[in-house]
This record gives C-alpha cells, structure tokens and sequence, in this order.
C-alpha cells in the first residue's frame, strides 16, 4: 500500500514507535550530517514535527542501479529507514511493489495530488532531445519524455549519482546515446546535484533532510553540489595527507610505500581535484573508504571523471603535452637550473672558507 | 687591526644562503599571515614589523646573487643593493622587534622558517658591524668573564652558601661522575635563587647525583642572542669541556629558554662534532623523576594558577606536555592559557631583546600581547619556566598594574616535596 502524505512526520515516526528521544537523538544525527551546529538540533526537530512528508518520485533512467543500492545500505542503522518514513516514495522502480501499469497509475497519481509540491529524485542520466528516443525507455515512453513530464510540476529536482548529475559513465566518450545530465535539460527548476558512483547513502539522506527541515535547498557550489558534503576536497581531509606533505608515495601497488601505507598521489589518486565527503564519512556504516583501502581515489564526484585521463596516471601531469615535450622541459630546466645552482653552490662555498671568525676585540671595537 | 665591515656582512649573508633559505624565499607568497603572528607587528599596528621584511637584506643578497633575475636585473643596473645605510635601518628591525619566538614560522602557510632565517641574517649584521650595543657587551662580557652579566664564580659561591644554611643540604661542587651536570644562568643566580635552592632539594629527594662546575657554570649564549656562532661555539665549547672533565653523561639546561635550544639543538652542529653526554631542560628531568616515582609530593596549590609556555621550549623543542603533568602534581586549579603550548604567543623579549636597552619600551609593547592573554583566563598566579620570560612577565604586569605573582615551576615542586623523616 502506498503512504499517503496526509500525517504529520510527527505523528508518522510516533506510529512507528519512535521514542521522543530517539527522534531528538535523529535530528542531532541530521544537524552534523549537514555540518550545522548542535543548536540547530531542536529547530529540526521541531520543523520535522510538523512538516507533511513530501511525495517524492524516483526516476530512474540510464543508470546501473548502483545509487539505489548505495541508498539501501545504510551508514546509521535507522536513519535511512526513517527517512523513508519522513517522505512518501510514490514511484521507484527497484523498491515499489506495484509493477506494470499500476505502477504508473502510482505516478500520475502522486503527481496530481501534490501538484508544485513533489520532489523528484532522478538517477542515471537521459538520451537528449535529439538522441534516438528509444535508446532507453521506460512503458513506451522516452526517457526524457517521462523526465520532462514528471518534473513539470515538481517543487525541485535532485540528482543523484554522476550519471544524473553530469552525464556519467553513459556520457564517456565517444557517448553513443547522446546522453545528458539532468542539469543540462531541466532548466526552470531548482537542481541539487548529488554526485558520485554512487554517492555517499548519508549525502542522499541528508539532502532530503536538509530539504525537509528548512523547505528550501541546501547552499551549492557551481556544480549544484551542497556544500555541506561536496566542500572540501579528499586531499584535503585524506588521513595520508602527511605522506603528502613529506614526499613520501607509494610508486607501485606492491611496493614498500604502499605496504607502509604512503600517499597514492602517484598512483593516480585525483583527491586533490575531487570534492566529496568519503575522507569524513567514509563508507559501510563508517568501517573504509577507498583510499584506506589501498586504491587511489578516482575522482567519481567529479564532472567528467571518465574522460579525465587514465584512473592511474597523476592528477598533475598535463595529458596534453606528450613525454618528449615534457622531457626535454624537464632537462632544458635542469640544465639551467644546474648550472646557477652550481655557480650559487660555489660561492657560498667561496664565502664559508673565507670567512672570518669574529672575534671580541672587533666587537669592543663597536662599544 | 681587523674591523667588522659592510663587504664582511655581506660575505656572511652569502656563506648563511642554504638551499631552505633559496626555497623559502622563493616561495614567499607575499601573503601577509606572518605579521598576524608577530606580538611587534599586533601590538604596534607598523608594517615595518611584518616578519619577512625583517628579512629582507638577505633576501636582497638572495636575489641579487643567487637568482637568474637577480642577474638579469644586475645587468641592466636595475638591482636594489644592500648598503650600510639600510643594514642600519634593519638593525633595530632585525633585533629590537624580533623575539626570534618562531610563531611566524608556525603559521607561515608554505612554511617558510622565518625564526631560522633570522637566525642567519644576524649574523650577517654581526660581522658588518650592525648588532646592537646591549648585546654586543653581553657577548663581549660572556666571553672575557664568563657570564653575559659578568658574573663570577665568587657570586654563585656566595648564593651557595645561603642554599646550604637555609637547606641544610651540601650543593654538589666538582663531583667527577655525577649524573647530571647542572648549568645556571647568570639571571637566575641574581634574580631567582630560589632555583638553586629548589633543585637542591628535589635531587635530594630524588636521590639523584648531580654537580654543578666551577669551570663553567653559565648555561645562556650570547653569541646565539646577537646572533655570532664563532661566539656562540666558544661558550658551547665551555659547557662541553666542563661536562668531559666531570664525565658527567647528562646536562641539565635551567630555566631558560635560548640556553636550551642553544645547547640542545645548534650545540654540536656549532661545534662540529657530536657531544659525549645528553642535554635536558630541568623540566624534562624534574618530569621523568615524576614517572618513575622518584618525585613524591604532598598537598596542592589551591588558586587559579596559568602559565605561560617558553617559545624556545614549547615552539621550538616540543616540550609541552612535561610541565603541564608537573603543574598535575602540584595544582588542583589549573587553567591553561587559550593559546598555548606550540601556538603560545611570546612575552616579547627572547631572542635578545631583554638585553638590549633600546628595546625596551617596545618590548613593553609586545607584552601587551600576552597581558591580553592572561586577562582572559585571569588567574591569580602565573607559572613559567624560563628566567627571561620570568622577569619579562613580572615588569609587564607590573607596568599595568595586574597583580599577579609569577613562580618557577622547578620552586613550586620543591615547595611540595614530601619530608623525610
């Protein structure tokens, strides 16, 4: 049966059984997952209190399901399962029940009962106008015919994974279906974008929260990304960041340095020019991330990531230029550089033997 | 007769330009964040007090003669040469409002030493003549007398006495084979006696073996302060000396700040060649006697104390958490200044300034920094571990009027030793 938005969130959560300490104890949790102070905490509760759990519609398009799968494994055991009492998912290809026609019904349903008011949650990312329109369809209908329908009288759009926030894997060169992201066709509508492959469960989560709490969008960055998860780079919350600093990197997978756990920058770790919340979050209810594990990060939350280069080749070697350009660079520098080091070298080295020791009489002599 | 002269200066700048001095110059940013740490450039609002401009006669050397536009420019006439005149412009920069305090290059966001570069252009001003007059006499007295106060042995014997009778205890004198060496500073064998008679006692108590040494006693280094190391290795090699003939394997550096730095961490690269013993701050003794139960102490000072961290022990050498587990011991109401330990702020006159004269009033200046710091926890007794820092704190509040009382902490531990029967 599907939830109909009529109750408060207030009266959904008691009916199922939570305690008003757990749902102050939630709304703590939501607070710091959104990098707002702990005094926010009962403004949220208090907001959740009443606000009326929003239909939310979830579309899903050129995709691996790989961000609903994320979604289902939860960081925080409850919270997830709450927030899905906290909203009213009317359409969802993997979770609903209803198939078929029914499930379509579902839809135009929700979407006629909270005219202006719905949330849709889009993954994957949409054949463009001009691209063959049955390259992915869902009962008949074009992706971004049924995208275009559902969003018209949306309240926002929220994409989630790279594929629905900048084209994805879909999109990769040579992008045989034309593919585009969700930014890129819906243009009168507010977009959230939630990207990675896939993203963080608790950014999909807090998003919604942040949304419910304070009935507008979280603050964004120029990619439409909340900058409560998408602030600050990997590199720069990265527990190898030390090793960085000190110049010390594993070479090979199998090497030393990356037995002793060294920075992966030379292995091709794009955490320096990827936004995300791993370093902090982490992944599997907080057990690891990618880079604790061995591997450098790839950059998954980034536009592009696919084209970006090779997955090992360092984040700083320009791919334009070739090797023998760079290599001649390197030594026509070197040269250079060499012969004025040499020439420095030896004149402080002239200056060291020359030099005469001080001695008090001269001092007195300043007296 | 040789003199200290300009073409000397300059040869110094060159001799002290090193491959971290190139690298920190050249990635100099310009962006201003060492003035924010600097108490001279806070508390007087001048921009002339801005760290890296207090470097900037060897930074002109570096230009000029190590960097290929320095060249460019030389060819074409364009170079701002480094010139008596301006080394004695620099000279009250370089010594009056610098504390060598190394909070600058704490902060420095890639990490330029600044402290360390300081360091190095000093002696450049050195040999070209430009040192202040105060410390110029003070390096002067620590060589010819060996104490930068002039003091004699005669004195320290006079303070020993009175150790002795109110102690009842015998102070150590030349005792081959002890296990620490202690060295004093002139300051505190005038100002603060209570430091002899502390450790007299707690080494008693500890049951440790110790001497003190007529052919040196003296553990501060001028030729650091003005910034000299011909200098500054002849009084090293006193305390090395001193130390081999006593066979000692350890030396404790007293309540002093540059004492310590000088002879724990530029010592043996001074003198060339590595020490036959190990150098500690009575700090980091009185600390491992504490873990290994060999310091029991009896009741606790009840009032709000705070304390005040040396830079050169806590910036500079990383001991920070050893006196805060001593205060442990000896203090049920302890509360540390909001800044402290490594990002400590200065009391505004290490490095030198206290000897100078000229400095004073600015050194008075840069104290407010740390009156600010203190009025903000507002305790009722300060603590601190050096003697520079000691007599810094109790002028300044006195200047303001605050009336806060300043104790070694080495005195406050001897003050709750257990009694034996």
């Amino acid at each position: 049966m599907r939830k109909r938005p009529d109750k408060t969130l207030g009266e959904s959560l008691r009916d199922h059984g939570l305690s008003r300490r757990g749902f102050l104890k939630l709304c703590a949790t939501t607070a710091s997952l959104m990098a707002l102070p702990p005094s926010l905490a009962p403004a949220i509760a208090a907001a959740l209190e009443q606000a009326r759990r929003p239909s939310v519609i979830w579309l899903s398009f050129q995709e691996c399901t790989g961000c609903t799968e994320s979604l289902t494994r939860s960081h925080a055991p409850t919270l997830e399962d709450l927030i899905f009492d906290f909203i009213s998912l009317d359409y969802h290809h993997t979770l609903q029940a209803a198939s078929g026609e029914a499930a379509e019904a579902a839809r135009f349903q929700a979407m006629e009962e909270n005219k202006g008011q719905y949330l849709v949650i889009v993954d994957g990312s949409i054949p463009g106008p001009d691209a063959n329109p049955g390259f992915s369809t869902v009962a008949g209908h074009s992706n971004y015919d049924i995208l275009m329908e559902t969003v018209e009288h949306a309240a926002a759009v929220i994409a989630v994974g790279t594929c629905a926030a900048f084209g994805g894997l879909p999109q990769a060169r040579p992008n045989p279906t034309g593919a585009m992201s969700v930014m890129d066709l819906v243009r009168d509508k507010p977009v959230i974008n939630v990207p990675g492959c896939p993203p963080i469960p608790m950014v999909i989560t807090g998003v919604v929260a942040h949304y419910l709490v304070f009935g507008r969008l979280p603050e964004l960055d120029a990619y439409h990304r909340p900058l409560a998860f998408y602030g600050q780079s990997i590199h720069d919350r990265c527990y190898r960041r030390p090793f960085y600093d000190k110049g010390l990197f594993a070479e090979r997978f199998d090497d030393e340095g990356a037995r002793q756990g060294w920075c992966l920058y030379r292995l091709g770790c794009k955490g320096p020019t990827t936004y995300n919340a791993c370093a902090t979050m982490k992944w599997n209810d907080g057990t690891s991330w990618p880079i604790e594990a061995g591997h450098p990060c790839l950059g998954c939350s980034e536009p592009k990531f696919w084209d970006a280069g090779g997955f090992y080749e360092p984040v700083s070697v320009p791919l334009t230029l070739g090797p023998t350009t760079l290599l001649g660079a390197g030594a026509a520098g070197g040269v250079i550089g060499g012969g004025l080091a040499a020439m420095a070298r030896k004149q402080v080295k002239q200056d060291a033997a020359t030099r005469q020791p001080v001695t008090v009489d001269e001092l007195e002599q300043k007296l | 007769m040789s003199e200290l002269t300009l073409e000397r200066g300059l040869a110094a700048f060159r001799a002290e330009i090193d491959a971290p001095t190139a690298a920190f110059f050249s990635s100099c940013v310009h962006c201003g964040l060492c003035a924010q740490s600097c108490p001279f450039y806070l508390e007087t609002g001048d921009p002339k007090y801005t760290p890296i401009l207090k470097l900037e006669p060897l930074r002109r050397v570096w230009e000029n003669e190590f960097t290929l536009w320095g060249r460019i420019k030389g060819l074409l006439g364009l170079q701002k040469k480094v010139t008596d005149a301006m080394l004695a412009e620099w000279e009250e920069l370089l010594y009056d409002s610098c504390s060598m305090c190394g909070r600058c290059s704490m902060v420095c966001p890639v990490g330029n030493d600044l402290a360390y570069m300081i360091r190095k252009t000093r002696e450049g001003m050195v040999q070209s003549g430009h040192a202040p007059e105060g410390l110029v006499s003070a390096s002067v007295r620590a060589i010819t007398t060996g104490s930068p106060m002039g003091l004699q042995w005669k004195t320290l014997a006079v303070q020993i006495q009175h150790v002795e009778s109110s102690s009842g205890l015998t102070v150590p004198v030349d005792q081959e084979g002890a296990e620490y060496l202690v060295l004093l500073s002139s300051m505190e064998v005038i100002n603060f006696p209570e430091y002899l008679e502390a450790i007299t006692r707690i080494f008693d108590h500890a049951g440790v073996t110790w001497t003190l040494s007529t052919q040196c006693f003296e553990a501060t280094n001028a030729g650091i302060q003005i910034g000299n190391k011909d200098i500054a290795a002849q009084l090293v090699e006193r305390v090395v000396a001193a130390a081999e003939t006593l066979r000692v394997p350890k030396v404790i550096s007293p309540e002093c700040g540059h004492a310590y730095t000088a002879i724990r961490w530029e010592g043996p690269n001074l003198i060339g060649r590595p020490y036959s013993f190990r150098v500690f701050h009575i700090v980091e003794v009185l600390d491992e006697l504490r873990a290994a139960g060999r310091i029991r102490t009896e009741g606790k000072e009840g009032d709000r104390l705070s304390m005040h961290d040396p830079c050169n022990l806590a910036r500079k050498s990383g001991v920070i958490q050893q006196q805060r587990n001593l205060m442990a011991l000896v203090a049920e109401n302890f509360v540390d200044l909001k800044e402290h330990g490594k990002y400590q702020w200065c009391c505004g006159a290490g490095g030198g300034v206290s000897s100078n004269e000229r400095a004073e009033a600015l050194k008075m200046t840069a104290f407010k920094r740390k009156k600010a710091q203190i009025e903000e926890v507002a305790p009722e007794r300060m603590v601190t571990m050096c003697a520079t820092c000691r007599t810094q704190l109790e002028e300044g509040l006195e200047t303001f009027n605050m009336e806060i009382p300043v104790v070694g902490l080495t005195e406050m531990i001897a003050e709750h030793l257990v009694e034996r029967d």
